[in-house]
C-alpha cells in the first residue's frame, strides 16, 4: 500500500516593533538609508558599563498584539540573556525573553484561499532586541569574495516581538495565509509596517512529515525566506524533499536549512549537534518587568478594532461585497476613512467604491499612507452627495475630485478649475455646444444628415463629443434629440 | 595639618571660606601621589594635567561666587573600571589597554557635579577579579602599611591612594569584598551599599546582580557625604532604587545606642581567625555594649555554602558580561584570518590567567546538561540565605562581623592558590549575595597593620551601620593616615 504523509507546519515571526526608539536606548530606530553606525550608542553598542533600561512602548505595542490574539498578557515577565559569538551582535549575547514572554497562548483564525476556516494556536510572543548587520564589501555583496566585512550596528537593539505558533499548520498555503494574517494584523493595529523585503517582519518555519506507516520525519527549521512567495515555495520544496526521503526509506535529521530563492532549493546550514549552547539566564541587569493588572486593562480598553472584525462589520453594516470589506480592511486608516464619509453621509457601498478606487489609486501613485490622504472624508462625501443628487455626473466627480487632491482646493474652487458646473447643461447652453460639436465636425455631421450612417455609429458619435464638452452634465436624450433636430 | 592628611569635609569648608584655593589643594595632594607613588603603584593613570585644569576652573567660578558644590575642590580617585569620558579605562587588563570610552560612569558625573576633582585611576585585579590586587595585568599595588603585603582587592589602588593621603575620597565596586577587604587591609573606611543604592551605569561590571559601587574615607563623616552624592537615583540602571535615599550625615550625631541590638553570628565563629581580628571585634563589641546595645547571637545555616555559591554565581554573570570583548569593537584586537580566529586569539591574548579561569568557570555552569545542577542550585542557596538574613533582621538590627579572616598577606603569598586566595572574601561575600549593606572600618592594629571589623545591615538599613559605625569612630578615634613613615 502506497505511503501518506501529513505536513506539520509551526511558525515563528518576528516582527519589528514601531517604536520611535530602540528596545533598550534612546537611539532611533529609523536605520534603513540612516549612515551606518550614525543611530548608535554606549547601551547599543556593548560598551563595557552601559546598561539596558525597557522601552515601555514596545512592551506595550506586544501587549497589543497580544490582546488581539487572544493571549494571556502576563503580568510578571523578565528577560533573559542569549549568550552567542557573532560580529553583528554587540553583547556577545542577546536580550530576549525566555521562560516568561510577555504574550502566552492565543489563537488566530482565518480563512484559507478556498473560504475555509483555518485555526492556529499561538504558542507565544516575546520581546528581543534585534541584531546589527554585517556589510560584504565584494563585488556581488556576498561573503564569499569579499576580503573583509563590516558592521553596522545601526539596527541592533530594535524590538522584535517573536509570535511562534503552534505546530497547527498543515499545509504552504495555510503558512502563507497564516503569515498574511499575521501581517495585516501587526500593519492594522500600527505595531508594525510588517515588511517582509526589508525585513521587518521574518519568518522562520519548522516542519515535519507525519507518515502513515506511524514514522515521524524530525523537525526541519528553513530560515531565509523573504517574501510570502519565497515561504510558500520552499515549503512546497521542503514537504516534496521530506516525503521522497521518507517514501525512500531515509530518515529526515534534525537541522537548519537555508532557502535559496535563486535556486528554488532548501540547502543545510547547520546540524543539531552543531547547533548552539545559548547559555540562557536571566539578565541580571534588568529586573522582573512588572506589567499591572490595571495596564493591561487600560490597554485593553485603548485596543481598535480588529482587522477581522472590520472586514465582518464593513459586510454586515455597510452591506459591501467580502472581496470590498477584505481590501479596504487592509488598513485601520482606510476603514476610518470609510467610517468618515458615511458619518458625513455619504452612501456606504459608493463611498467603500471610491475609497477602493479612487483613494488608493492616490495613494498607490504618491506613495503615501491614508493619514497623509489630502482630502479629508467629509470632503469625499460632499462630492458623493452632488452625485447623489444629479448634480455631478460620475466623470465630473472624479475631475472634481482630481482638483481637490491635486490642489488641496475647496469644492467649489475645484469645480470651476475643473470646468464643471453644477447643475444641467440644457436649453440654449446645450444648443451652444451642439453647434459647436457640428461644426467643428462637418464632415460626421454631413453624413448623418445625408443617410451615410446606416449603423448610427457617427450620430452616437457626436452624441459623445458634446457629452463630453458638457462634462456629462447633460442629458442624453436631450442631447440625441437635438442633434437629430439640428441635422434633419 | 598637611592638607593631603585632611578630611574631604574640612577640605571642602576651607575651600568654601577662601582659606585654601583649589589648586593649593589639588597640587598637595598630587605632590603626595608623587612622592609615595614609587613605593606603592596605586595608580595606573594619574591626570595631573587635566586635575590642574580643572582646579583653575574651579577657583575662577569660586572667584566669581557661584555656588560651590559639596564637594568642590575635593580630590579623588577612581578604580580603572568607571568609565571616564576621553580618559583611558583599563580595567587594569590588556584588553582594554587604550581603550576611552566616550562617556562618564554615573558615579564619576555625580561627583563631578559635586565639584569633586578626578587626580586618578587605581589599580585593580583585571576586571575587579582577585582580593589582592597581584591580577592586574601591568603591576602589583604595595600595602601602605608595609609595602612587601598587599593592599586587597580588587579595588587595591583605591584603598591605598585612600589610606597613604592621595585623596581623602576613593571609590571602587564591591562584587564579593572587592571594596571591604581592600578597606580592612588598608585601614579605612569602604563601604559597600544596598544593592540598588548607587547606579552601576557606566561601571565595567564584573557580576551584575552582585556588583555595587562604594566609597574608601579616612573619617566617617567623609564616607556620608560621599554617600549623600554617589547615592541617587539614576535612570540609566534599571536596577538602581528611585526611592529617596536618607540623610546620611544624620548618623554622626547618633551617640549611644540603647535599644539597638547587635547581631553575632554564631556560624561564624566555626572559622579560623586571625587573633587580632578577633580581639578588635572584641572590643567593638564593647564599645556598642557600653553604648547601649544589646548583643544576640544569630544564625545563618547556609552561610558556609556561601563561597561555593558565589563562585558559581559570580562567574557565570562575568562570563556573560565579558563575552563583548572579541575584538570587533574596541580594545585589543588580534590579527586573525577569519572571524572565529579573531574570537581565538583576541581574548587568548587580551584576559590573564584569572580572568580566564573565571570564565572557563561561569561558561562551563550555564551550560546545557549543568545549568541546574550548578548555577539554579546556586541561586536556590542564595534564595535561602537571604532568607536566613531576614530572619536574623528580624531579631537584630545589624550585624558585627570580622572583615577578612586575616591581617594583610605577603605578596606572592596566595597567588599560586585560588582557594586560599578566594577565602579572604568568606566573611564580605554573603552581603552581596543578599543585596545587603555592609561596611569595613578600621577596629585598631596589630604589629603595625590595620584590623578590619564589619557591620552589615538589612536591605536599605544603611542607617543602622552608620549610626553603629559612628559610636565606634568615637570612642576608637579616626583611622592613621597610612605611609607617614614611609
Ligand atoms: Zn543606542
Amino acid at each position: 500500500m502506497a505511503l501518506s504523509f501529513q505536513t506539520v507546519i509551526g511558525l515563528e515571526i518576528h516582527v519589528q516593533l514601531a517604536t520611535k526608539s530602540k528596545l533598550f536606548c534612546s537611539c532611533s530606530t529609523d536605520y534603513i538609508g540612516a549612515r551606518p553606525n550614525s543611530n548608535v550608542c554606549p547601551v547599543c553598542l556593548g560598551m563595557p558599563g552601559s546598561l539596558p533600561v525597557v522601552n515601555g512602548r514596545a512592551v506595550e505595542l506586544a501587549a497589543m498584539v497580544g490582546l488581539a490574539l487572544g493571549s494571556k498578557v502576563q503580568q510578571a515577565t523578565r528577560f533573559h540573556r542569549k549568550n552567542y559569538f557573532y560580529a553583528d551582535l554587540s553583547k556577545g549575547y542577546q536580550i530576549s525573553q525566555f521562560d516568561l514572554p510577555i504574550c502566552a497562548g492565543g489563537l488566530l483564525v482565518f480563512d484559507d484561499d478556498e473560504g475555509k476556516e483555518v485555526r492556529v494556536a499561538i504558542t507565544r510572543a516575546h520581546l528581543e532586541e534585534d541584531a546589527g548587520k554585517l556589510v560584504h564589501p565584494s563585488v556581488d555583496g556576498r561573503l564569499a569574495g569579499a576580503l573583509h566585512s563590516l558592521v553596522d550596528y545601526n539596527r541592533g537593539g530594535v524590538p522584535l516581538l517573536e509570535i511562534v505558533s503552534e505546530p497547527d499548520i498543515t499545509c504552504p498555503p495555510h503558512a502563507r495565509r497564516y503569515t498574511e494574517e499575521i501581517r495585516r494584523l501587526v500593519r492594522y493595529l500600527g505595531v508594525s509596517d510588517g515588511d517582509m523585503e526589508s525585513g521587518s517582519l521574518r519568518v522562520d518555519a519548522n516542519i515535519s512529515q507525519k507518515v502513515s506507516d506511524g514514522r515521524w520525519g524530525s523537525r526541519v527549521e528553513i530560515k531565509n525566506m523573504n517574501s510570502l512567495r519565497s515561504l510558500e515555495r520552499a515549503l512546497e520544496y521542503e514537504v516534496k524533499r521530506q516525503r521522497k526521503v521518507l517514501a525512500e526509506g531515509g530518515e529526515i535529521h534534525q537541522e537548519t536549512r537555508h532557502w535559496d530563492d535563486g535556486e528554488g532549493k532548501t540547502r543545510s546550514m547547520r546540524s543539531k549537534e552543531e547547533a548552539h549552547d545559548y547559555r540562557y539566564f536571566p539578565d541580571p541587569d534588568l529586573p522582573p518587568l512588572i506589567v499591572t493588572a490595571d495596564r493591561i486593562e487600560a490597554l485593553r480598553s485603548l485596543m481598535p478594532e480588529l482587522p477581522w472584525q472590520a472586514e465582518r462589520r464593513l459586510v454586515d453594516a455597510y452591506g459591501l461585497g467580502a472581496d470590498d470589506a477584505k481590501v479596504l480592511a487592509e488598513s485601520a486608516a482606510a476603514v476610518a476613512y470609510l467610517d468618515g464619509c458615511v458619518q458625513a453621509g455619504a452612501e456606504a457601498k459608493r463611498a467603500a467604491n471610491w475609497v477602493r478606487t479612487e483613494v488608493l489609486r492616490v495613494l498607490n501613485e504618491r506613495k503615501i499612507s491614508i493619514e497623509a490622504f489630502p482630502l479629508k472624508p467629509e470632503s469625499l462625501a460632499s462630492i458623493l452627495a452632488l452625485v447623489d443628487r444629479g448634480k455631478l455626473s460620475t466623470t465630473a466627480a472624479k475631475d472634481v475630485f482630481d482638483v481637490m487632491v491635486r490642489d488641496g482646493s475647496g469644492l467649489d474652487t475645484a469645480m470651476a478649475a475643473a470646468g464643471v458646473v453644477s447643475g444641467r447643461v440644457e436649453g440654449s447652453r446645450l444648443e451652444e455646444i451642439v453647434e459647436k460639436v457640428l461644426a467643428e465636425n462637418a464632415d460626421a455631421a454631413e453624413a448623418v444628415r445625408s443617410g451615410k450612417d446606416p449603423k448610427d455609429k457617427k450620430i452616437k458619435f457626436l452624441q459623445g463629443l458634446v457629452m463630453r464638452e458638457t462634462r456629462g452634465q447633460a442629458d442624453v436624450a436631450q442631447v440625441a434629440s437635438l442633434i437629430a433636430r439640428k441635422l434633419s | 595639618m598637611k592638607l593631603y592628611a585632611r578630611s574631604a569635609a574640612d577640605l571642602a569648608r576651607s575651600i568654601r571660606s577662601k582659606e585654601h584655593s583649589v589648586a593649593e589643594v589639588v597640587e598637595a595632594h598630587l605632590s603626595r601621589m608623587e612622592r609615595m607613588e614609587p613605593i606603592l603603584s596605586a595608580i595606573i593613570t594619574p591626570l595631573k594635567e587635566e586635575a590642574r585644569a580643572r582646579a583653575s576652573a574651579l577657583d575662577i567660578a569660586l572667584s566669581r561666587d557661584e555656588n560651590p558644590g559639596p564637594l568642590t575642590g575635593v580630590p579623588f580617585i577612581v578604580k580603572d573600571n568607571f568609565c571616564t569620558r576621553g580618559v583611558r579605562t583599563t580595567c587594569a587588563s590588556r584588553m582594554l589597554e587604550g581603550w576611552v570610552p566616550p562617556y562618564d560612569a554615573t558615579v564619576v558625573r555625580y561627583l563631578e557635579e559635586a565639584g569633586a576633582v578626578l587626580i586618578g585611576k587605581a589599580n585593580m585585579d583585571e576586571f575587579a577579579m582577585g582580593s589582592s590586587t597581584e591580577h592586574s595585568a601591568f603591576f602589583t599595588t604595595g600595602n601602605p602599611w608595609d609595602p612587601r603585603r598587599v593592599p586587597g582587592g580588587s579595588s587595591g589602588g583605591s584603598a591605598a591612594a585612600c589610606a597613604a593621603g592621595y585623596a581623602p575620597l576613593a571609590f571602587g565596586s564591591d562584587t564579593g569584598g572587592s571594596i571591604r577587604q581592600p578597606a580592612a587591609f588598608c585601614g579605612v573606611y569602604g563601604f559597600k551599599p544596598t544593592y540598588g543604592m548607587v547606579s552601576r551605569y557606566g561601571v565595567v561590571p564584573f557580576a551584575s546582580s552582585l556588583d555595587q559601587i562604594g566609597p574608601f574615607s579616612r573619617t566617617l563623616e567623609d564616607l556620608l557625604l560621599a554617600m549623600e552624592v554617589i547615592a541617587r537615583p539614576d535612570e540609566r540602571d534599571a536596577t538602581c532604587s528611585r526611592a529617596l535615599r536618607p540623610d546620611f550625615r544624620k548618623a554622626l550625631d547618633v551617640t549611644d545606642l540603647r535599644g539597638k541590638r547587635v547581631g553575632l553570628v554564631k556560624e561564624f565563629e566555626g572559622y579560623d581567625i586571625d587573633g587580632a581580628v578577633i580581639e578588635s571585634l572584641r572590643s567593638a563589641r564593647e564599645i556598642l555594649i557600653d553604648a547601649g546595645a544589646s548583643v544576640v547571637d544569630v544564625t545563618l545555616p547556609t552561610v558556609g555554602h556561601g563561597l561555593a555559591c558565589y563562585y558559581i554565581i559570580a562567574p557565570a554573570e562575568a562570563s556573560s558580561n565579558l563575552a563583548r570583548f572579541d575584538g570587533v569593537r574596541y580594545g585589543f584586537s588580534a590579527e586573525a584570518d577569519s572571524l572565529i580566529e579573531l574570537y581565538h586569539k583576541t581574548r587568548q591574548g587580551g584576559f590573564g590567567p584569572e580572568v580566564k579561569r573565571r570564565l572557563l568557570m561561569g561558561t562551563y555552569v550555564l551550560s546545557s546538561g549543568y545549568y541546574d545542577a550548578y548555577y539554579n542550585k546556586a541561586l536556590k542557596v542564595v534564595a535561602i540565605l537571604r532568607g536566613e538574613f531576614d530572619r536574623a533582621f528580624s531579631e537584630v538590627d545589624f550585624i558585627l562581623a570580622p572583615t577578612t579572616p586575616t591581617l594583610p598577606f605577603r605578596k606572592g603569598e596566595n597567588i599560586g592558590d585560588p582557594i586560599r586566595m578566594y577565602m579572604s572574601d568568606l566573611f564580605t561575600l554573603p552581603a552581596n549575595m543578599a543585596g545587603l549593606p555592609a561596611l569595613s572600618l578600621n577596629g585598631g592594629y596589630s604589629e603595625g597593620l590595620p584590623v578590619g571589623i564589619q557591620l552589615i545591615g538589612p536591605r536599605f538599613g544603611e542607617m543602622e551601620i552608620f549610626s553603629a559605625a559612628a559610636v565606634i569612630e568615637k570612642s576608637l578615634g579616626l583611622p592613621r593616615l597610612a605611609g607617614g613613615v614611609l
